[in-house]
């Protein structure tokens, strides 16, 4: 099922990169590095969040920096 | 200049309406409940952060005309800082874009597509939006404009029918406990009303600023004006068990019966759901495309949408492992960080702002 889930991402990455690279021009230097550098950043974590599923996300994050206050409002 | 598009000032209210609407029609009853008991048709009016993240993108739009608030933040703390809160506020966007579609797909897949699994609904919506952000602000505008009679006209058809089956005794007592318990259920409202920030993004395309703050405060009440009925509604149909529910206004559709055929508007639900999460979730990927492109320079925000739409389909499962730990978030943490990030930053880059320009050192325009 792992392997179906990776499979299914680099399908996607492929296809998004297929769509988009051509239609970028010659001279768009930082767009293409924009594009590559935003890609693989969404492949890693797509991978990582197959294998860790319970890696702790942006709202574990944020329940850390705000948890004084939290504890204020929980009921 | 990335986007080259206009929208009009009345595309603008539009769009605000159904930035902040579709989500707080459906989870805020039950939200609100907890706090405010039977006052939380009350809660909605107490908009503050509404009126000051109003206030503070106009304020800075006429400070510096034509710019939102990521590249005002680099102008007023300079370089480096600048691009951290930006970086900040572009993630927040993010991340609230991701627990947006997550409120969606569960929903959907909760309520009415039992078998469907969630990366399905959730990755379908994204691709669509992904194709009308491409487009650029005009076509959100135009799609904003074309569906928000449909999204009124479905609202009121949820809410005229089931009025006969109203029970006014639910409100009472009023106020019992004073005003306080109406405006702690306010604090978690403040999360979708702090949102009216997203408007520093889409002002320097209106081509008619000058009516735009009126209408943005028009669309302000009728926000107001539709979580007060919304919630009002729930609260005399169901009364006490409004909490017990995640989606309230979900029941309040599914009980209409007019004259035994007419039954099942939980579909109209569906309908107004469906469309007013597509704007929703369009005009806040809208808004961090572009950050992200005027973050990174570049000199068209259409080669990053794809990309930004992947990793947001990523945030949206990343956010929460269930629904419970998700409504959880959003009426603590989520309240705190959205709070801080779209209200008190912009409000002290509005203040330093404020001292620059009065003490003469601000800079000339590039």
């Amino acid at each position: 099922m792992k392997w179906a889930a990776i499979l299914g991402i680099t399908v996607v990455l492929v296809f998004m990169t297929i769509y988009e690279w051509p239609k970028m021009k010659v001279k768009m230097k930082r767009e293409k590095i924009a594009f590559a550098a935003l890609t693989i950043l969404g492949g890693v974590l797509a991978f990582l969040l197959v294998f860790y599923p319970e890696m702790p996300g942006p709202t574990q994050w944020i329940d850390a920096i705000y948890k004084p206050l939290g504890k204020f409002l929980e009921k | 200049m990335i986007e080259k598009g206009k929208i009009s000032a009345l595309q603008l209210g539009m769009m605000m309406y159904l930035a902040i609407t579709p989500t707080a029609i459906l989870t805020a009853p039950a939200i609100t409940y907890k706090y405010a008991k039977q006052d939380l048709w009350i809660s909605p009016i107490w908009a503050l952060s509404g009126l000051i993240t109003i206030f503070i993108a106009f304020r800075l739009h006429n400070m510096y005309p034509g710019q939102n608030i990521v590249q005002v933040s680099e102008r007023i703390v300079g370089r480096f800082p600048g691009k951290m809160i930006g970086l900040i506020i572009l993630f927040v966007y993010l991340y609230l874009n991701g627990i947006v579609i997550r409120e969606y797909s569960e929903f959907l897949v909760g309520a009415f597509l039992n078998q469907t699994p969630l990366i399905v609904v959730s990755g379908s919506m994204v691709l669509v939006c992904a194709f009308a952000v491409r487009g650029g602000v005009e076509i959100v505008g135009r799609f904003t404009q074309l569906f928000l009679p449909a999204f009124v006209v479905f609202f009121l058809l949820i809410i005229i029918p089931i009025i006969p089956e109203l029970n006014l005794l639910n409100m009472l007592p009023f106020m019992g406990e004073g005003i306080m318990p109406s405006i702690s259920g306010a604090g978690v409202l403040q999360t979708w009303f702090s949102e009216y920030i997203t408007v520093s993004f889409l002002l320097p395309f209106v081509a008619d600023r000058k009516k735009a703050a009126k209408i943005t405060l028009i669309s302000l009440f009728a926000v107001i004006l539709t979580l007060v009925i919304s919630n009002l509604v729930t609260l005399l149909l169901l009364g006490e068990i409004t909490g017990n529910y995640t989606y309230p206004f979900l029941l309040v559709a599914r009980y209409i019966s007019l004259a035994e055929f007419f039954t099942h508007l939980e579909s109209l639900h569906m309908a107004i759901w469906v469309l007013g999460a597509f704007v929703k979730i369009c005009i806040f990927f809208y808004v961090s495309v572009l950050g992200a492109a005027q973050w990174m320079n570049l000199s068209d925000h259409r080669p990053i949408v794809f990309p930004l739409g992947f990793i947001l389909l990523l945030f949206s499962v990343w956010v929460a492992s269930n629904m419970q730990e998700l409504l959880h978030a959003i009426s603590t943490s989520v309240t705190f960080s959205l709070l801080t990030v779209l209200v008190v930053i912009p409000m002290l880059l509005l203040c330093i702002a404020w001292v620059k320009k009065r003490f003469g050192r601000i800079r000339t325009m590039r």
